[in-house]
């Protein structure tokens, strides 16, 4: 790829994980501190302001409310700090209720640590300029925490509680497995308008109130 | 107690055991039986050396504790009110301490007969909590009733040896007969408390195994499950290393997650176990995403066109497979992806024929329709399913 290098930071309580995934992303990515912990991160991220920060779900903090999780903190209190910096969540595909929750403390994607070095290393570059990375999974969740499934569709541009049809279609193809640049050409659009479609229903997920987000989550465990 | 025939006697000896349909413990019947005596005989006999010493009594008490039943299924029968019985019983010696409330000679006469009714209601509200509890014809009313009554009588002879002259005549017999009714009436609840100590044990041990299996969860979940991710990324998705580790990693958080929720065998959890054997047999991974309502069975017409999509992908394509389920209120949809070489219907290879049989064949007899075509932008192959949600015949609606 002829991408420019994205300096990233890689947080995650394991050693053996970090080392794996640093050896396993492309060249183009080039790895600029590591962090096992909450505090740790926090300091890390801070000190070298990266483009990316990779950040597992599930990270040991001394400071994490009940109910939230260490990724989760970590988002909320580096973010401010950072506005250009991205977030990406990593988790061994964890309860949906944590993933949500580190989606809604800001991360801009979520992958499972079963995906290969080169997808990693694609949702990074993704995330760096912007945009939302979907897994299969996460897209099935959305379409059911804002009741696709049972044909409820905005029909407000600015409606958070529920997504358009068109998002819809586009959650429904990256939930059957397509990759943005089939959505795009199965709808007869631009790869840039499918990325468009998925960061508004990233940013409804972010800041929608609607309680089914949560309640569903803790009803099922999908992901 | 054997079977064998007795000698010089074509009769066989049934072994001793009581028959379940007894009048109060079936040892007299079983005996009779046994010895080929007619039951009064042995009855008699029981009555008759009670007398000397209380030795018949003994007898029928060794014989009752280690004769078996019969063999048999059904819970043992007693037709004798044995616990109101023996409450009855109780009223004789109680009677006669009252009664024989003359001064005291060397002992009031009132203490063995009051201590032996005393024992008598004890002994009725024990069998009836123990031994007539399982009987559905008496069951807890019963119980409940025999108890009122032995409490109520017990709680009578406190009162009266207490408070009548007995207590100031002869304090120390007086003092002993209260205290033995005050325990009467304690033995009197002791199964109830006995059977709710037992369950309030189990309930412990099960909380302690309970938190243990959510210790062992975290701590596999913060381990194994990690390195399993791991082997599963520089493994390369479809090795052979990575097809253990990611089927071994669904089982284990299927254990993990197992006491949240009784797997329902719907549709999707049917298709995500379709998807896991496939992963140990093929070089395959199977993504399986469900949205939406699931009311299709697992057993339905949809399901079985959906696993054969999904075992064509796994043995004709390998590498990443796509599942997406979704249940609407019109319709439930299954979309079966793979990134293989693709075909078309027109020209199937022969031993892909199954395809048409098998998927598109049986949606339309089920009411369904199918389609089978190429992936988006030609890559791999594409299986659409839709079953509507009030079709004819199989894989209509559940509940």
């Amino acid at each position: 790829m002829a991408e420019a290098s994205v300096r990233v930071v890689v947080v995650d309580d394991h050693s053996i994980f970090r080392s794996g995934l640093k050896a396993d992303l492309d060249a183009s990515i080039d790895v600029v501190g590591e962090a096992h912990d909450v505090e740790s991160a926090l300091a890390v991220v801070v000190e070298t302001a990266p483009d990316v920060v990779l950040l597992d779900v599930h990270l040991p903090g001394l400071a994490v409310p009940a109910g939230s999780t260490g990724g989760a903190e970590v988002i909320r209190r580096a973010a401010p700090e950072l506005p250009a910096t991205r977030f990406l969540a990593l988790s061994v595909s964890d309860k949906a209720e944590d993933v949500v929750g580190v989606i809604r403390a800001g991360a801009r994607g979520y992958i499972t640590k079963g995906s290969s070095g080169g997808e990693v290393s694609r949702a990074v570059h993704a995330v760096a300029t912007g945009d939302a990375v979907f897994s299969p999974k996460l897209a099935g969740f959305v379409l059911d925490a804002f009741g696709a499934a049972v044909g409820e569709t905005a029909v407000a541009g600015d409606e958070l509680d529920r997504l358009s049809a068109r998002e819809q279609e586009v959650m429904r193809l990256i939930a059957r497995g397509y990759a943005y640049k089939e959505v795009a050409a199965e709808l007869f659009i631009s790869v840039k308008t499918v990325e468009t479609h998925v960061s508004a229903v990233l940013r409804k997920l972010q800041l929608s109130s609607r309680h089914e987000l949560t309640a569903w989550a803790t009803a099922r465990r999908l992901l | 107690m054997s079977t064998a025939p007795a000698a010089g006697d074509d009769r066989v000896v049934p072994r001793l055991a009581r028959p379940r349909d007894c009048v109060a413990t079936g040892v007299a019947a079983g005996l009779a039986e046994h010895l080929g005596w007619p039951v009064a005989l042995v009855r008699l006999g029981f009555a008759l050396t009670s007398l000397v010493g209380g030795a018949g009594l003994l007898l029928y008490l060794w014989l009752w504790a280690l004769t078996p039943w019969q063999p048999g299924e059904q819970a043992p029968k007693r037709r004798a009110p044995v616990a109101w019985i023996l409450l009855a019983a109780a009223a004789v010696p109680l009677g006669l301490a009252a009664v024989s409330g003359g001064p005291p000679t060397g002992g009031p006469a009132w203490f063995w007969p009051a201590l032996a009714g005393v024992g008598l209601i004890v002994a009725a509200s024990a069998w009836a909590g123990f031994l007539d509890r399982p009987d559905a014809d008496r069951g807890p009313r019963h119980e409940f009733a025999v108890r009122i009554v032995a409490t109520v009588a017990l709680a009578l002879v406190a009162v009266v040896i207490v408070f009548g002259p007995a207590a100031s005549e002869a304090p120390r017999p007086a003092f002993a007969v209260a205290l033995a009714a005050v325990a009467g009436i304690a033995l009197v609840y002791a199964p109830t408390l006995v059977t709710r100590f037992r369950e309030l044990s189990e309930e412990r041990t099960r909380r302690i195994r309970e938190e243990q299996r959510s210790e062992i969860a975290a701590h596999l979940h913060d381990s194994v499950l990690q390195t399993l991710a791991l082997i599963q990324n520089r493994a390369g998705a479809t090795s052979e290393v990575a097809r253990i580790a990611r089927a071994q990693e669904r089982e284990l958080r299927e254990w993990l997650f197992a006491g949240d929720a009784v797997p329902d065998r719907d549709l999707g959890a049917e298709l995500r176990e379709v998807a896991a054997v496939l992963e140990i047999e093929y070089p395959v991974s199977v993504d399986v995403v469900v949205v939406g309502e699931q009311r299709e069975r697992a057993s339905g017409e949809l399901a079985a066109a959906s696993r054969e999509a999904m075992l064509n992908a796994a043995r004709h394509a390998g590498g990443e497979v796509s599942v997406y389920v979704e249940g609407r209120p019109d319709a439930v949809e299954v979309f079966v992806r793979d990134r293989g070489e693709g075909f078309s219907l027109e020209d199937v290879p022969a031993d892909r024929l199954g395809v048409r049989q098998s998927i598109v064949g049986r949606m339309r007899r089920a009411g369904g329709e199918a389609e089978v075509g190429p992936g988006v932008g030609g890559v791999g192959t594409q299986v659409r399913l839709r079953m509507p949600a009030a079709a004819p015949g199989e894989g209509g609606t559940r509940g």
